[in-house]
């Protein structure tokens, strides 16, 4: 079992640095995209079906389409010809290789202790509000062995709704945006 | 030992999306790799969610891959802007903020 999370692991790694090093615009997109792929395999190992669901469509189906088709509308592959990196490239590089040493020593030698969830202590004063406490806890309890796309989407629209609707506005006044940026006058 | 495993696999990936930020000249490529930082960020909510039981992280990692859609939205109506005014997507020739 361990084996193979390391070879999902290089392979992530592997689709990265495609990514950040190929000359051509169209093999770092193809090179995410199936990093993308990996990553949602990663979420379905842990347990997050409904996330990696999520991730393989929005990202591969949605968002690198948008990337492939920013490609098509500018002539960035004639820039495969150009020196690809700025004067900074290697400070960058140098820098970015300490902290990776070093802050990855310190995350990987942390102990991290699997504490178990919060439970929320209601205090009920009347009859009444302890009998919806009892129900509120035992709708919680029965959520606990359901699917986890239900389990999901009901802390979606419960806890979360209000994130959820401003998520939802983040992406119209984006979308918005773009459009204003994209178009002839700006 | 396999969440220290997670939680470097993200760190590697956030590393990889900062260099090539900091590194690439052709736009398209910087906006892949800050999908790249965005990836690394989900990867540490849904191991952590699954270390502590706690569908916060999976719920945040939705939000995140809206936030990273608005990302790539906005970032294709810069790149074309970009490229009508310059007509090159080399983020080197945007300099005119430069004092």
């Amino acid at each position: 079992m361990a084996i193979l999370w390391v070879l999902l692991a290089i392979f992530i790694a592997a689709c990265a640095l495609g990514v950040v090093l190929s000359r051509s615009p169209i093999t770092s997109a193809l090179s995410l995209l199936i990093g993308f792929v990996g990553v949602g395999v990663l979420y379905l190992c842990l347990k997050a079906e409904f996330v990696a669901a999520v991730q393989v469509l929005v990202y591969a189906g949605g968002i690198m389409v948008l990337y492939v088709i920013g490609v098509m509308f500018t002539d960035s592959e004639a820039l495969r010809l150009n020196r690809q990196t700025h004067m900074q490239a290697w400070p960058a590089f140098f820098i970015i290789l300490v902290l990776f040493a070093w802050m990855g020593h310190k995350l990987y030698h942390a102990e991290y202790k699997a504490v178990p969830s919060a439970v929320t202590v209601a205090v009920a004063a009347t009859p009444e509000e302890e009998a919806k406490t009892r129900l509120a806890l035992e709708a919680k309890a029965a959520l606990a062995h359901d699917t986890n796309p239900r389990q999901v989407s009901v802390a979606l629209f419960s806890d979360f709704l209000y994130p959820f609707e401003a998520a939802s506005v983040l992406l119209a006044v984006a979308v918005l945006g773009g459009i204003f940026l994209a178009k002839k006058e700006v | 030992m396999e969440t220290s495993g997670f939680v470097l696999l993200g760190f590697l990936l956030f590393c990889l999306g900062l260099l090539g930020v900091l590194i690439r000249r052709n736009f398209i490529v910087v906006l892949l790799s800050a999908e790249l930082i965005f990836a690394g960020a989900g990867i540490n909510f849904i191991v952590f969610s699954n270390l502590w039981k706690n569908l916060a992280g999976q719920v945040f990692t939705i939000f995140l891959i809206a936030v990273a859609a608005g990302e790539a939205a906005i970032g294709l109506g810069l790149l074309i802007a970009l490229y009508r005014v310059k007509h090159t997507v080399n983020v080197d020739v945007a300099r005119e903020l430069k004092g």
